[in-house]
């Protein structure tokens, strides 16, 4: 110890002369930093409602609540989160974790209230200061998310590999990828609402993660009897919906389904799904049509003990899935594993059997307690340009049809096909295998009215369909087919402007100025299918309620206007599967009260 | 030193004897004692901590902790929390200092599940547990004065910690809570032109240490009231598990930064600080140069830090964050010395057990009853300070 | 290190051993065999340190996993050791003789998992729960939340919605 050690304390005498640091009263604001996590900003108009915040809220400091003027539908619960300020510890992982990005922070810090209840609020919704605040906490960028929003590649038979084989392209998850496309997932259940068939999307991806592909195979079956044939072919209307197409790429909800189906071996599925014995109730149900809503009817009846027969016109079963579709997005064997297993619960299927001709479905109704009818959409639709009477003139679906059965095919170099939906990609694509086999070239074109962005058929299949050597040149109005000496020479096209007239009917305009000719020998029209109702005779159809389009009117359980007569599938909801699924179901259901009206303690599927 | 102006030790006849274990044999009935309770509220405590002294005349005879004033189960909330969810709760385990807390979640989640964070993350993590090292020491070095009744020089120290968590909030978004170091990363880049703004902080910080040096340092009164108190014996630090500054003030070279080097302070160079006293006057030394490094070492990873890079690995979604059973161990150093998380995962989306033992666990318990004994109770605090002991971290 | 582990592993019937994520060596032992292994580590082996001594509860099993870290200051290693002891009537002998500071972590354990450490100072002294009457709260089947919904009344007031939930009651209610 020095004398020193006794002045220099002295010197903090110093600080008597220095400006104070302190800031006098009243302190003028001092915003908060940039990044400041202050008070909760919700953007209400992107804000879907999947409540991924609510769940990584480690406080639970967020409820989903309803809100006024926000309606509930496809992609958008309806619902809104509300902050507790009484839990929430600004952690900011909601925003973190926000799917759409609607969360934020404010760097406003201060808020004086003498309600206890103020600070439990919905941002967004009740009107705070801070709302027009741009500064405060966002998800950091780049690079930092929370889950993957990129889909897991799912591979694919290169073009080369595949434009001459009808060998399935897309190849399937293996676990590791199906695990973690599975791993994507948040949960949030938005899905379920706009699956047709309400299919518990979120529980079978948790079981893909928890690898108990059982358990996975049992909820696909809760909801949809054809999870093979769903999991390749679905419109997968939940995909659209998904949360994560918000920020990302949407979940590949479809092949995961694929995944679990794939997965779990045919003999398996008795034992699996406990149906290894039913109970016959001894009432019997006759079904037309082995298509989607045929099958998924006789798969929930026969599980309610009921005894199901099929008619099916054709010699195979599976309708439009099998008929319409090529194998190359629909093995056949897939669609017989799907099938098989709803035979083996009982379900008789008689093949070659055409109602209204080897049978009248007079007769099916008295022989039967109900009968349900899914006989779909078969006839092709003509354009009815000039030319089309014409031999070398098809339907597209009459020549799907023929390459299903194994039947001889026409076919020539050059062909056109019209139409821009799924159904004209399909019979381009299998067309154009046929031709790379037959001539070792591609040579079709397939136009449709409606201009690329606005065509039908899914994104990927026109990619597809242009990588496999076809061309699709779409906004094109077909005019007449030219034909010079009994051969077709080509289409005459003029350029298509607007499909829709001012009250939204179908009234394509063409500019007649900018005309093009497509070459080609041969003509499919590929515009649309309509349905055939010859089975039903002039006194059944005094029963039934037909509206001025031709459709059938009937009940949300679809019954038609005879009550032993259920009507459902695309000829009632219009070309899809997983529509006909739910309809099967639904349908199910509604034979089941119609027959056991009195007794209501039936099992219900 | 030789306490010559109040030898109050000498004339030990008025204390009551000791018994042949060198304790006293304390009866209350006796008249001779009084039991004073120097918190769960009280300035010369850190924290909600409270002692029971028995005190004879102004003579510690007993001491005992007692925490729980503040126990919120932290390590029980763990486990119903997705690992994700860990890391807000996990700071407030030490209020001071929360970063280490979320440092060492986040590397035992990484190491656990295997996966390796970015260089960048990296960097940023040590800015992170360098700046709350640096803004806890300006609490704690002037602080020591505090304890003595120097006051000001804490209230100034103060401010200073204020520039730092200025810094703290432009970086992470908040001032005491940073939640910035989270499992796969950070949550930010560097703002621009924070590097200056730090950098100006520092100059500051040092002008002012420069004055804690003549008004604290070299303070006769300071010097006095701690040089040979609290006196921890070198034998001691191993045995009680004591780390930090205490250890280095006893002359052991430890630090974790240097022993088991995580991060990139491999990178670095700096030294241990170590002094051989032992006592609350060499504690404050260690800790007083310890403010030093932690600046030469901000300078340093400002220099070397890459200027561009990714904040956070890829991570399984962290909704369902599944961790494949095993178990770990992290350990990083805190203004108060090794700080460890014991961590063990069993398969499932949440963790089965997180374990926290930060220094203060001996250093406030064992070490701190045993040093309160036989001192004068106007040096508890000053003692209890020098061992920087922090509640929280003890109940959990 | 291998010597170490060669050494102990001819002394003592350790089994489970491995090698964490961080490079710490954890082993398993008898319960019985842990005192005189961790006497021996202390004295022979330079493990002078006694880290931590942490509990996990296998509620499944129904066992109680101790694991005690040590620390060899020289050569900077650790060694964890962990011991199974049955979850029923759970007891452990003390370890205060080897590192007197394992008193409190074994008092903190007694409270917190009602693991009794006879001998122990202090064992049966309330660590930080005073007046707890309860079973030991860091038990696995010691619900929290239950607890705090027992004891503490919630504030009114609060409802949250299941997002498919609500929207199958909106949209679809009879399907």
């Amino acid at each position: 110890m020095s004398l020193k050690d006794i002045f220099s304390p002295f010197t903090a005498w110093g600080k008597a002369f220095e400006k104070p640091v302190t800031i006098k009263d009243p302190i003028a604001e001092r915003p908060g930093a940039d990044r400041y996590r202050g008070f909760h900003k919700n953007d209400i108009s992107t804000c879907i409602g999947c409540g991924t915040c609510e769940t990584i809220c480690e406080n639970e400091a967020i409820d989903l609540v309803p809100v006024e003027g926000i309606e509930t539908k496809d992609g958008d619960s309806g619902l809104r989160p509300r902050v507790d300020y009484g839990r929430c510890c600004w952690c900011a992982l909601c925003v973190d974790v926000c799917t759409t990005g609607s969360l934020s922070l404010t760097n406003t810090y201060t808020w004086v209230e003498e309600d206890p209840e103020a600070y439990r609020f919905t941002p967004g919704v009740d009107e705070k200061p801070w709302d027009k605040e741009e500064k405060g906490w966002k998800k950091p960028e780049p690079g930092y998310e929370f889950y993957n929003l990129n889909r897991v590649t799912m591979e694919h038979l290169e073009p080369e590999e595949r434009d001459d084989t009808f060998i399935e392209m897309v190849k399937g998850f293996s676990k590791e990828q199906a695990e973690k496309e599975a791993d994507r997932c948040v949960e949030c259940g938005i899905c379920t609402a706009t699956c047709p068939a309400h299919m518990g999307i979120p529980e079978y991806i948790k079981a893909i993660r928890n690898d108990d592909l059982e358990e996975g195979l049992r909820i696909l079956y809760d909801t949809n009897p054809l999870p093979e044939i769903c999991g390749r072919i679905c419109t997968h209307k939940c995909e659209t919906v998904c949360t994560l197409g918000h920020r990302g790429e949407a979940l590949s909800i479809r092949w995961l389904k694929r995944y679990i189906a794939d997965q779990n071996p045919s003999e398996k599925y008795k034992k699996i799904l406990n149906s290894e014995f039913i109970e016959k109730n001894g009432k019997k149900v006759a079904i037309i049509g082995s298509g989607p809503s045929g099958l998924s009817t006789a798969h929930y009846l026969a599980l309610m003990g009921y005894e199901c027969t099929i008619f099916e016109k054709l010699s195979k079963a599976g309708g439009m899935m099998r008929f319409g579709i090529p194998e190359y997005r629909l093995p056949y064997d897939q669609i017989d594993k799907d099938i098989s297993y709803i035979e083996s619960l009982g379900v008789k299927i008689k093949y070659n059997t055409q109602v209204g001709v080897d049978i009248t479905l007079d007769e099916l109704g008295k022989k039967y307690d109900a009968v349900f009818a899914g006989t779909g959409l078969h006839m092709g639709r003509s354009t009815r340009i000039e030319g089309t009477d014409h031999k070398n003139v098809y339907q597209a679906i009459d020549l799907l049809r023929k390459i299903t059965l194994g039947e001889e095919v026409p076919l020539t170099e050059h062909i056109v096909v019209i139409g821009g939906g799924n159904v004209a990609m399909d019979i381009t694509r299998s067309l154009a295998r046929l031709q790379k086999q037959k001539y070792g070239k591609v040579g079709i074109i397939t136009t449709s009215l409606e201009t690329e962005d606005k065509m039908p058929a899914d994104r990927e299949e026109v990619i597809e369909t242009r990588e496999e050597g076809a061309v699709v040149n779409p906004g094109w109005a077909p005019q007449y087919i030219e034909i010079e000496n009994d051969k077709i020479k080509g289409l005459h096209v003029a350029q298509c402007y607007s499909l829709f007239d001012e009250e939204g009917k179908f009234n394509p305009q063409c500019n007649l100025d900018n005309l093009q000719f497509f070459e080609g020998n041969m003509v499919v029209e590929s515009i649309g299918q309509g349905m055939d109702l010859s089975y039903l005779t002039e006194d059944l159809k005094h029963d039934l309620e037909i509206d001025r389009r031709g459709r059938i009117k009937v009940n949300e359980y679809f019954q038609s206007g005879i009550p032993w007569l259920f009507i459902g599938g695309d000829i009632i909801q219009g070309p899809d599967v997983i529509h006909g699924i739910a309809n099967g179901h639904k349908a199910a259901r509604g034979i089941d009260e119609f027959l056991f009206e009195e007794k209501k303690d039936t099992p219900k599927p | 030193m030789s306490n010559t102006i109040f030898d109050w030790k000498k004339d030990r006849s008025m204390f009551p004897e000791p018994d042949k274990d060198g304790k006293p044999v304390v009866e209350l009935d006796s008249q001779k004692y009084i039991k004073v309770w120097q918190g769960p509220n009280h300035p010369g405590v850190t924290g909600n901590m409270a002692l029971e002294l028995t005190i004879s005349g102004d003579e510690v005879m007993e001491a005992k902790t007692h925490v729980g004033y503040l126990h919120r189960g932290f390590e029980k909330l763990f486990e119903r929390r997705r690992y994700m969810q860990c890391f807000p709760t996990s700071i407030r385990m030490c209020v001071p200092e929360p970063d280490i807390n979320e440092y060492n979640l986040s590397r035992g989640t990484e190491l656990l599940s295997g996966i390796e964070v970015p260089e960048m993350a990296g960097w940023l993590r040590m800015i992170a547990l360098e700046m709350a090292r640096l803004q806890v020491l300006l609490r704690t070095v002037p602080g020591q004065g505090g304890t003595i009744g120097l006051g000001l020089p804490a209230q100034w120290g103060l401010y200073y910690r204020e520039l730092i968590l200025d810094r703290f909030e432009e970086l992470t978004g908040g001032r005491i809570y940073h939640m910035y170091i989270l499992p796969g990363g950070v949550r930010g880049l560097l703002p621009d032109g924070f590097k200056k703004r730090l950098e100006d902080n520092l100059v500051k910080i040092e002008a002012f240490m420069k004055e804690v040096d003549r008004v604290v340092y070299s303070n006769a009164v300071f010097k006095k009231r701690t040089k040979g108190i609290g006196v921890v014996p070198p034998e001691w630090i191993d045995q009680y598990g004591a780390t930090g500054p205490v250890a280095r003030a006893a002359g052991y070279k430890r630090d974790v930064r240097k022993d088991y080097p995580y991060l990139y302070y491999d990178r670095l160079d700096f030294d241990y600080n170590v002094e051989h006293e032992s006592d609350v006057f060499a504690r404050f030394h260690v800790r007083r140069k310890d403010v030093d490094t932690t600046i030469d070492l901000l300078r340093q990873i400002m220099a070397k830090m890459p200027e561009k890079g990714e904040l956070r690995a890829e991570t399984p979604n962290v909704l369902h964050w599944k961790i494949p059973r095993g178990e770990t161990l992290v350990r990083c150093e805190s203004s108060r010395g090794e700080y460890l998380f014991y961590m063990v995962a069993d398969g499932s989306i949440y963790p089965r057990r997180i374990n926290l033992r930060g220094p203060s666990y001996t250093h406030g318990v064992v070490l701190l009853e045993k040093l309160l004994v036989n001192a004068n109770i106007s040096d508890v605090s000053s003692i209890m300070v020098s061992l920087a002991t922090c509640p929280p971290e003890i109940e959990r | 290190m291998n010597e170490i582990i060669e050494h102990i592993k001819k002394r003592f019937p350790v089994y489970e051993i491995g090698e964490g994520p961080n490079g710490v060596i954890l082993m398993s032992v008898e319960a019985s065999r842990l005192v005189p292994m961790l006497t021996s580590l202390k004295t022979n082996h330079g493990y002078s340190i006694l880290v931590i001594l942490s509990t996990v509860d296998w509620l499944e099993d129904c066992k109680f996993q101790l694991t005690y870290i040590v620390n060899n200051p020289e050569e900077k290693r650790d060694l964890g050791i962990r011991v199974f002891i049955q979850r029923e009537d759970a007891e452990m002998e003390s370890i205060h003789t080897l590192w007197e500071h394992a008193a409190t972590f074994q008092r903190e354990i007694k409270e917190m998992f009602g693991i009794n450490f006879p001998g122990s100072p202090g064992v049966d002294d309330q660590f930080l729960l005073e007046g707890w009457d309860n079973k030991p709260p860091m038990r696995r089947d010691f619900d929290t939340k239950k607890y705090a919904e027992e004891t503490f009344f919630p504030r009114p007031g609060r409802e949250t919605n299941d997002p498919a939930a609500y929207m199958k009651q909106k949209l679809y209610p009879d399907e």
